[in-house]
Formats: C-alpha cells, structure tokens, sequence
C-alpha cells in the first residue's frame, strides 16, 4: 500500500508536517500530564435553591485549578428517584468515586458492598487535628460495622416554629415545656385558625420522632429491636393524640403534604408548626413573623429532636481512590460557600463553619446551631449509631401511615397497633 | 412458493436446511421481522421473566437474595395491605369504568346532536384528556385541599361545614376516583362518538316507521350497535386503571393511612420503599394474572359475540 499514494510534492511535505507536529506534542511534557490526570465522577444532591448548583461548580472548579493532576466532574442529582438512581448506577458499574447524600445512604450501600469505608480518612484528619473541627455527635453517627461509611457534611434537623403575631394576639408567651406548648395551641385554636398545622406525608412522621425524641424515647433499643412501645414513646404519642383532641391540629393535616403545609404556616392558618432551619428564609415577607420556639423540655425534663446526618461517601467502584479521598477532605474543608453563596438550608457539621458571621448574623439559624443541635437524636435512637434497616424504615412510609392516622383522631392503641405489626415487617422481626 | 430441491449428495443436515431455508424466499419475513422480535424479547421479556424470577427471592435492589419459593406470594396473602390494596384497585376500576363509560356515553350522545357550538365543546371536553396529570390533578389538590380550598368555599355559602376531601378515607376514594373519571371520559367520549356516527341511519328510519320511542331506539339500535366497542374500551379502561399510578399517587399517595393504594402503589412502596424487590415483584406478578385472567374472559366474549 502507498503511504501517500500519487499526492503532490507539497501535500506530503504537509502530511510530514503534521505527523512531526503530532509526535511532539505527544512526547512532550504536557501531553504526559494530560495523560496523568485522573478524573473523578462528584455526584452531589440538590441541598439548597438553584444558587446552590453554582457554588457548588465553582467550588469544583477551584478545586481543578489548585489540583492540576485531578479533575473533578461535578453532577447535581435530583431527589426524585434518588435511590434509584445511585442503585441503577452501581448496578450498572457506573457508580460515581464519590457523592453526597441523605443519612442513612451510606450506611445502606455499604450494606450491600457498593461503598468503601474511609477509617482511613478519619484517622488522617484526627493526626492533623482536623477531626475535632466536626460538631459532636456528628462523625461517629456514621459508624457502622466498625467502620466509618461517610463523612458528615450537613445537618438536617426538625425545630418548632411559632407566629409572632397569633401569640402576640393571643397573649401568650413562648412555649418551653410540651404542656405549655398543648395549651398554647389550644388557646390560638380559633377563628377557622389553628394551633398547629402538621402534614400526611414524610415531613408528618418527623412530629413522632421528634415528639418521642423530646421525651427521652427511642424507636430502638440498645440492641436494634422495635422498641415502640416504651413508655416514654407512649406518653409522647398520647401528647400528640391530646392535642388532636383538643382540636388544636388542623384537620387538614392528613391530607396535606409539607409544601402545603408550610404554605398553610406562613399564610398565619396556625400557631405552630415543625420543620427545617431553612423555614424563616423561604417565608418571604412573613419572615419577621416567624420565631423559633426554643428547644421544649418533655414530660420528664427530657430535650431532643431528630435530626440526620447528611454526608458524602466514597464508592467501591471507584478506581482512583486516593484521588478521591484527597477531593473529599478537600471538599469537607472548603465547604463554606455552599452556605455564603449557595444558601444551602443545610447546617453545617463543622464548627469552623459554624462560626462564620454568615451564621451568626442569621438569628434563627445561629440558635438552631447553639441550641437544637447538640440534642439532635436519629431513628435510630436509643441504638448505637445508624443501620441500613433505617433507610427502609423511613423509605416505607409506616411511620407516614401512622402520623396520617393520629392526625386523623384514632384512637392511639389501634393506630400504635398498626404501625408495630408494618415496622416488623419491615424489620423483619 | 417452490423451495430448491437439494443438489444431488448434499446431506440434509441441519445446516444445509438452515441455508437452503435462508435462501428460499420463505426467510424473508422473518428477516424482517427479527429486528423488532430481538427489541421485544430485550425489553418486555427478559425483564418480565426476571420479574418473575424476582418474586421468588428475597433480596434488594442491590442483591438478589436467596431462593424462597412460593414465601412471598404467602406473605402477600396474609397481608392486611395487599388485601387493602386488590380491594382498592377492584372498587377503582369498576367505579371508573362504570362512571366515565355512563358520561362518555351521555357526552358522545349529546355531542352526536346538533347542539349549537358542538365544535368547541367537542374540543373543550377533551381538555381533561390532553392536560399533563401532573397539572391537572395537583390543581385538584389545591380545589380540595383544606377549609379555605375552592370546593370549601362554595360549600360555605350554602351554609356547610368544611369537608377535609383528602383527610378522610371515605371521602379521599371518592376523590381519586371522581378525578380518574374526570380524566378518563373524554377517551370513551370520543371512542363513541366515532362509533355513532357509524351508525347506519336507515336503522334509526325502520325503528321510527316502526313506531319506536327515542328510548326505544337508543335501547334496541343503539346499544347493540356499540356493543362490540364497548366491550373493547371498557376492556382497556379497566386494565389503565388497576395500572393507574399518577392519580391516586399525585392526588394522595396512597393515603390517607393508605385508604387509596392499589396493587401498582403497593408494588413501588414495597420495592422502591422497603427494598424489597421479591415482594414488590410478587405484587406486580399478581396484578399482571389478574389483568390477564380479565383480558382473556373479555376477549371470549367479545369473539362469542
């Protein structure tokens, strides 16, 4: 075969040309870099408004520019469908080396062996002292098996809400005790107003966490069995059930959903309401109105509500595993402008973080972090640490069924009843 | 269509008849035909087959588990929700059927006159029909949703007290399936609509020479004359309902304390939810016997007839 076939004099000093061209620049030292980068799959949940994603890729694209020999793609992943998403991707060998994630993801994943522990990270960032820069209660959450399966990044958690203006009309102080709060609804319970608006969907089964988290209760015990039962569970369920009685719970509730539900708040339909720090930065010009109630004391003295930790991991199929451990510490680090320019409704897990003015200006963000957080529980509460079965667990929608049906007024044992005999199941007890 | 006889000692092995059939003209259609055999086997069949495979495991979406025979077929039966939900799923589907065949009928029947605007009332009652379900039934939610919700409101001028619709597991059934027949209608409205108008009109003439009433004719001309699509479109409104996910999923989730989920809302809780795909795969197995079983008692009658 002719290498140039009947091509004129000059075509092939041009071909040469070329070919000489294409040998330097693959022998050169450049080429050799490009060759050398590794390149990394972030996938990252949405944790906040559109700003959100723009932070974030700036942060990736500082990271590129002070890492030459990595490169980060960064992939913002809805929460629809989110598990599915992260199954169908690791059942497909097309997993990402890291990303965040909701609290019990990990943990799952990992169960199933599609995640890699960072025991190694852990002990990194306690030699260079790093480890004590996390809040407590935070890092070792995510311990399971032993093993630590992600690294905290946020916090999620659930605090009462009040309306200024409806206690103000009502004169009434803030509530800090669960009676005080019960008779608080009671009293700004009228005018086709209620004193507090719960919802049907996942965002109502946080009111029985939450209550039975405040009164010292757990849904497990220390050796992970259902432990619904308790007596601290029950007296914390018969508050809720009280105030339903009491007609203080806005009989919409079943039927709403958390958007609805928030929308019903900040119109002033009711007094009282539980949901995310970011509550008071969504309400728009009813924002001045909203008020965080400090943490209630329960029937017992107790405080505590639930919260997650939300965090990133590292996936096994990964094949650059260094590099993504490098990113990782890098990212947990230089987090902040998720906040300051992201408007993350995260809270964050470091403390470093948690001290810039951005949160200290923020009133009701800074109270949340000084006052709720360190008595934050999870479900898993009063087991140590978090579980796969969690995921399930709150994935199903027993403990959704179960708020629907206490919204409703039935009575407590029959609704209790129905949510044991679908958590075993669930549990496989 | 003559086949080549084979040359003379060619042994007739199966090769030699594979190559001879391929080169025969016999082959073509089946040429033609593989492309979308191969895409149909890809994609209905071996995930269906897995599915069913699936349901006789226990295992996660991750991992499939162990082999445990016929255990979760049993588990389903004794399960308080899966008999809630073949409950649900039967009450929707005959309610549906029954409610938007009657206003399709009436509908068609009306628009087969020569009322004034027919044009655009034949356009506007297909609105429910073409608006994405997400659109529609999240503004039913909104119509409905709590005391201050439009359907609320008109209820207070006559003096009523507020009904929580989607609070109350009475009343959220009757809500989803008043919003399915809402969306429904307009398909069996049009479907007989086209099947009047097909109508030979010297029937209608012998009947009225006859001395036949209006009722009489609609009951002795014109039922019979839609009975074969009728059958047809009750057949497929009956299989889009029990697979029905959008309405009873976007208008309650299954709620209130799982008053309306069928059997598809139960299989995606049980698989996509718990992690159960065994379980989940059974429910979906059952839902597909069940349709089955309806398709092919229909389908007889329908060739009986």
């Amino acid at each position: 075969m002719k290498l140039f076939g009947n091509a004129p004099r000059r075509g092939r000093a041009r071909v040469f040309v070329r070919l000489a061209t294409a040998a330097f620049i693959s022998l050169s030292p450049l080429a050799a870099q490009a060759q050398e980068t590794v390149k990394l799959n972030f996938w990252d949940m949405i944790w906040g408004p559109p700003e959100y994603i723009d932070s974030a890729k700036e942060l990736v694209a500082q990271f590129n520019k002070e890492n030459p020999g990595i490169q980060v793609e960064y992939r913002s992943v809805p929460w629809n469908n989110w598990y599915q998403t992260f199954v169908t991707a690791i059942s497909s060998g097309t997993a990402p080396d890291l990303s965040t994630g909701a609290g019990y993801q990990a943990v799952q994943l990992y169960d199933q062996g599609a995640i890699r522990p960072i025991d190694d990270v852990i002990e990194e960032l306690k030699a260079d002292g790093e480890l004590a820069d996390f809040l407590p209660n935070t890092v070792d959450t995510l311990r399971y098996d032993d093993h630590y399966v992600a690294l905290p990044w946020g916090i999620d958690i659930r605090v009462w809400f009040y309306r200024k203006d409806l206690l103000e009309q009502a004169g009434l102080k803030v509530p800090t005790t669960w009676e005080e709060l019960r008779a608080a609804a009671k009293a700004t319970t009228k005018d086709g107003r209620y004193g507090i608006v719960a919802s049907g969907d996942t965002g109502g089964s946080h009111f029985l966490y939450s209550a039975l988290l405040n009164n010292g209760g757990g849904l497990f015990t220390a050796d992970r069995k259902l432990d619904l039962r308790n007596e601290r569970n029950k007296e914390a369920f018969d508050a809720l059930a009280g105030m339903v009685a009491d007609g203080s719970v806005s009989p919409a509730s079943t039927g709403y959903n958390s958007d609805d539900r928030r929308a019903a708040f900040n119109r002033g339909q009711a007094a009282f309401t539980l949901d995310g720090p970011g509550l008071i930065a969504q309400a728009g010009d009813q924002a001045a109105n909203i008020g965080v109630v400090p943490p209630l004391a329960g029937m017992h003295g107790d405080k505590g509500t639930i919260f997650w930790v939300n965090n990133i991991m590292v996936y096994e199929q990964t094949k650059h595993p260094e590099e993504t451990k490098t990113f990782l510490k890098w990212w947990s680090k230089n987090q902040l402008p998720l906040w300051t320019k992201g408007q993350s409704g995260q809270l964050p897990t470091r403390a470093s973080i948690a001290a810039n003015d951005y949160f200290k200006n923020d009133q009701a963000r800074a109270f949340v972090l000084e006052q709720y957080v360190p008595i934050g529980k999870t479900t898993a509460t009063h087991a140590s640490g978090i579980f796969p079965a969690l995921n399930d667990l709150e994935g199903e929608g027993a403990m959704q069924a179960f708020a629907q049906e206490l919204w409703q007024g039935k009575p407590i044992d029959q609704v209790v009843d129905t949510a044991e005999a679908r958590l075993k199941s669930i549990l496989k007890e | 269509m003559s086949v080549r006889p084979l040359p003379a000692g060619e042994t007739t092995t199966w090769r030699a008849s594979a190559r001879e059939w391929l080169r025969s003209g016999n082959s073509l259609p089946f040429c033609l035909l593989a492309p979308s055999i191969f895409l149909m086997l890809a994609v209905i069949a071996y995930p269906m087959l897995t599915g069913f495979y699936y349901g006789f495991t226990t295992g996660s979406l991750l991992k499939t588990g162990k082999f445990v025979g016929f255990d979760n077929y049993i588990r389903l039966l004794q399960s308080a929700d899966f008999l809630h939900a073949l409950w649900f799923s039967l009450i929707f589907a005959v309610f549906n059927v029954i409610g938007c065949y009657v206003l399709g009928l009436g509908l068609a029947l009306l628009m087969n006159q020569d009322v004034p605007f027919r044009g655009f009332f034949r356009v506007a009652l297909l609105l429910p029909w073409i608006v994405p379900s997400i659109v529609s039934i999240v503004s039913w939610r909104w119509m409905m949703a709590d005391q201050h919700a439009l359907f609320n409101q008109i209820i207070g001028l006559f003096g009523g007290s507020p009904i929580y619709f989607l609070s109350d597991e009475h009343w959220a059934i009757a809500a989803v399936i008043a919003i399915k027949i809402w969306r429904s209608f307009p398909f069996m409205m049009l479907s007989l609509l086209a099947a009047l108008q097909g109508i030979d009109r010297s029937l209608y003439e012998a009947a009225s020479l006859d001395g036949a009433s209006r009722w009489n004719q609609f009951r002795y001309v014109t039922l019979p004359q839609l009975s074969n699509i009728s059958i047809v479109l009750c057949l497929l409104m009956t299989i889009w309902t029990v697979n029905d996910f959008d309405t009873p999923w976007l208008l309650t989730q299954g709620g209130p304390a799982n008053a309306t989920e069928n059997l598809v809302l139960l299989a995606y809780r049980y698989t996509f939810g718990r992690n159960d795909v065994g379980l989940g795969s059974a429910v979906s197995f059952i839902t597909l016997a069940i349709l089955m079983v309806l398709v092919v008692i229909l389908l007889r009658r329908q060739r009986e007839r």
